[in-house]
């Protein structure tokens, strides 16, 4: 189910039976921990260089919860994150700062992730600025630069990002993510804000930049169509729990498990008749899964 | 001339080289606060306000002893807010004194714009403490979370508890056992009083900030936690702290008010608007304009002062902004 790994040779990342579980606590001095949820439950893959590992799975599956353990972002409960040979949760508060260098994030929602209060060029040069990279003009140089590669018009450095359309917000957010040359790249739902004509310009230029500077992305979504057309591999979450792991026309077309087959038997069709049969095919994996689970034990 | 012509010639002949910067230049680029500010222009009821407010703080700053208007008021008596003339007694309205004078026969123009002084100054020197205490206090709770957060939130509650004129009134007996209250004992006593809110609307506004995927992107990029808090979480409260001067100053000034007006708050001879309409108000009945001009003058102030409040919440507020 978990484990395995593409190609050995050349592995960047490696999760091992990652665990992240959020207390919940009572009480209004003296605060108890009655309980926990289990965001992500013993979840082990990994990455090649130069792969793109998609990451799919419902709301709430903990597919975020796991690209934010990997980047530290969230302090894992327990397991292993081995990065370029490094186990990053064992490093000093320093050493994971020199480690950030190579591994980067692209958020969901572009209208959170840039700070409202600073200019294009401000959100761009911060990675520069907090790793002490070059000086203040070769800053600057270096920004229009990354604009440029985003493209995104690097005249429009000292402008708001509040005056530019969601697309342009998130080509901003990733020339920040590109900013320090990272070798990953962690991309949280990076198009499910945009509008549907836009995630195709957004995902082609994350695309062209893999192959320009052979980044390894851990692409997660909850949009199959967007993680088939991205990923070489694909990995199914569920509930914490990793379900299945395999390339993506495996995943896609022959899927194993109950849940990666219910999954993609939810996916709309344009096509009515097809779209009623594959309503009905639903409605029996449901009831299948349900009676293989003793009597639907888990749901919400 | 031949001179002139050729150096004048000279930035014209400049602009090939920066064309490029120039088209960068000439694309409008408008930061929050210049959004915010042409938004606030917009509200009619606030700008009015806002002039009202500085003609107000004007008034007091300038009235007092070292301002005369050339040709009208050059003849009339000094005005001296403290100048005791027992014949005037009670003058009403007149053109010597457009505020009437009191039973000491003291201007009431000049009184009441020496009280302001004092009442405006006590009231933004505490408003001014009380954001200075909550953003510290209320930044390090939300910041730093968890227990710490847990705790100090808790002694605020207790702290909510207390009544907050008895509380400013004790304070100012503790710390002035002769009795003789100074300016800086009230600002001190008003601000021990009403720090809590501004603490927790900061916190609450620190704790939002700190999940934004903004704070999450500095993070990832290695910041260290004082980038964070000064470039990323801080800017980003300064709206509130703005909007926040003004809905403290009215509670500041009305307190302030209010002990002077029960006599414990500024010693006489000087004076407050409150103080005055506490010397007003023994004579109200036949003398109505002692007790009711100061009295307009701090609902004015807090009117104002609740105006540009609003007005700044509509033009800073983001989400008021979206629509």
């Amino acid at each position: 189910m978990s484990s395995e790994t593409a190609s050995s040779n050349g592995t960047l990342l490696k999760v091992d039976n990652l665990e992240k579980h959020f207390p919940i606590r009572r009480g209004i001095l003296w605060e108890k921990t009655v309980g926990a949820v289990k965001a992500v439950d013993g979840v082990s893959f990994a990455v090649a260089e130069g792969e793109t590992l998609g990451l799919v799975g419902e709301s709430g599956s903990g597919k975020s919860t796991t690209g934010y353990c990997i980047l530290q972002l969230v302090k894992p409960t327990s397991g292993s994150i081995n990065f370029m040979g490094k186990e990053l949760t064992e490093l000093g508060r320093e050493d994971l700062r020199r480690m950030r260098r190579e591994m980067q994030i692209v958020f969901q929602d572009p209208y959170a992730s840039l700070d409202p209060r600073m200019t294009v060029g401000g959100i761009v040069a911060e990675p520069l600025e907090v790793h002490g990279i070059g000086t203040r003009r070769s800053r600057g140089e270096q920004v229009r630069k990354l604009l440029d590669i985003v493209g995104f018009n690097p005249n429009f450095t000292n402008r708001y990002p509040h005056e530019f359309s969601g697309g342009q917000r998130q080509r901003i957010g990733v020339a920040r993510a590109l900013a320090l040359n990272p070798k990953l790249i962690v991309c949280d739902e990076p198009v499910s804000a945009l509008d549907v004509s836009i995630q195709a310009q957004i995902l082609n230029l994350l695309k062209d930049l893999q192959r320009d500077f052979g980044l390894t992305y851990l692409f997660i979504s909850h949009d199959l169509a967007v993680v088939r057309t991205m990923s070489d591999r694909i990995a199914v979450m569920n509930q914490g729990k990793l379900v299945e792991v395999g390339t993506a026309e495996q995943v896609y077309h022959e899927p194993k498990d109950e849940y990666t087959k219910a999954l993609f038997a939810a996916v709309p069709v344009p096509d009515p008749h097809r779209q009623r049969e594959r309503k009905a095919e639903r409605a029996r994996l449901r009831a299948e899964s349900r009676a293989e689970s003793g009597d639907g034990a888990v749901t919400a | 001339m031949a001179v002139d012509r050729r150096e004048a010639a000279i930035p014209v002949a400049a602009p090939p080289a920066t064309t490029e910067h120039a088209a960068g230049a000439a694309i409008r680029q408008s930061s929050l606060w210049q959004d915010a500010w042409r938004r606030f222009l917009q509200n009619k009821g606030a700008v009015v306000a806002a002039i009202v407010f500085i003609l107000m703080c004007l008034y007091c700053l300038l009235i007092p002893g070292f301002w005369k208007i050339p040709g009208i008021w050059t003849s009339l008596k000094d005005y001296d807010p403290n100048a005791v003339d027992f014949s005037q007694s009670y003058a009403g309205f007149s053109l010597d004194h457009p505020f009437s004078t009191d039973k000491f026969g003291r201007d009431l123009f000049a009184r009441v714009a020496q009280g302001g002084q004092i009442s405006i100054a006590i009231g933004f020197a505490a408003t001014f403490m009380i954001l200075v205490i909550g953003v510290v206090y209320g930044s390090i709770s939300g910041f730093v979370g968890g227990r710490v957060d847990n705790g100090m939130m808790r002694f605020l509650d207790a702290l909510y508890g207390l009544p907050y004129l008895p509380f400013a009134i004790i304070t100012t007996q503790i710390l002035s056992p002769s009795g003789s209250v100074s300016v800086w004992t009230m600002v001190v006593a008003l601000t021990i009083a009403s720090w809590f809110t501004a603490a927790r609307v900061v916190r609450g506004q620190v704790i939002t900030l700190k999940e934004n995927d903004y704070v999450r992107a500095a993070k990832a990029v290695g910041a260290r936690w004082y980038r964070v808090l000064a470039r990323h979480l801080l800017p980003n409260t300064l709206g509130i702290l703005v909007i926040a001067i003004f809905l403290e100053l009215p509670g500041v000034v009305l307190g302030e008010a209010f002990l002077s007006f029960i006599g414990l708050g500024i010693n006489p001879p000087t004076a407050s608007w409150g103080s005055i309409a506490q010397d007003g108000r023994e004579a109200y009945r036949l003398h109505p304009e002692v007790l009711f001009i100061p009295c307009l003058a701090i609902a004015t102030l807090v009117l104002c002062a609740n105006f540009i409040a609003d007005g700044l919440r509509d033009a800073l507020d983001p989400r008021t902004r979206e629509t």
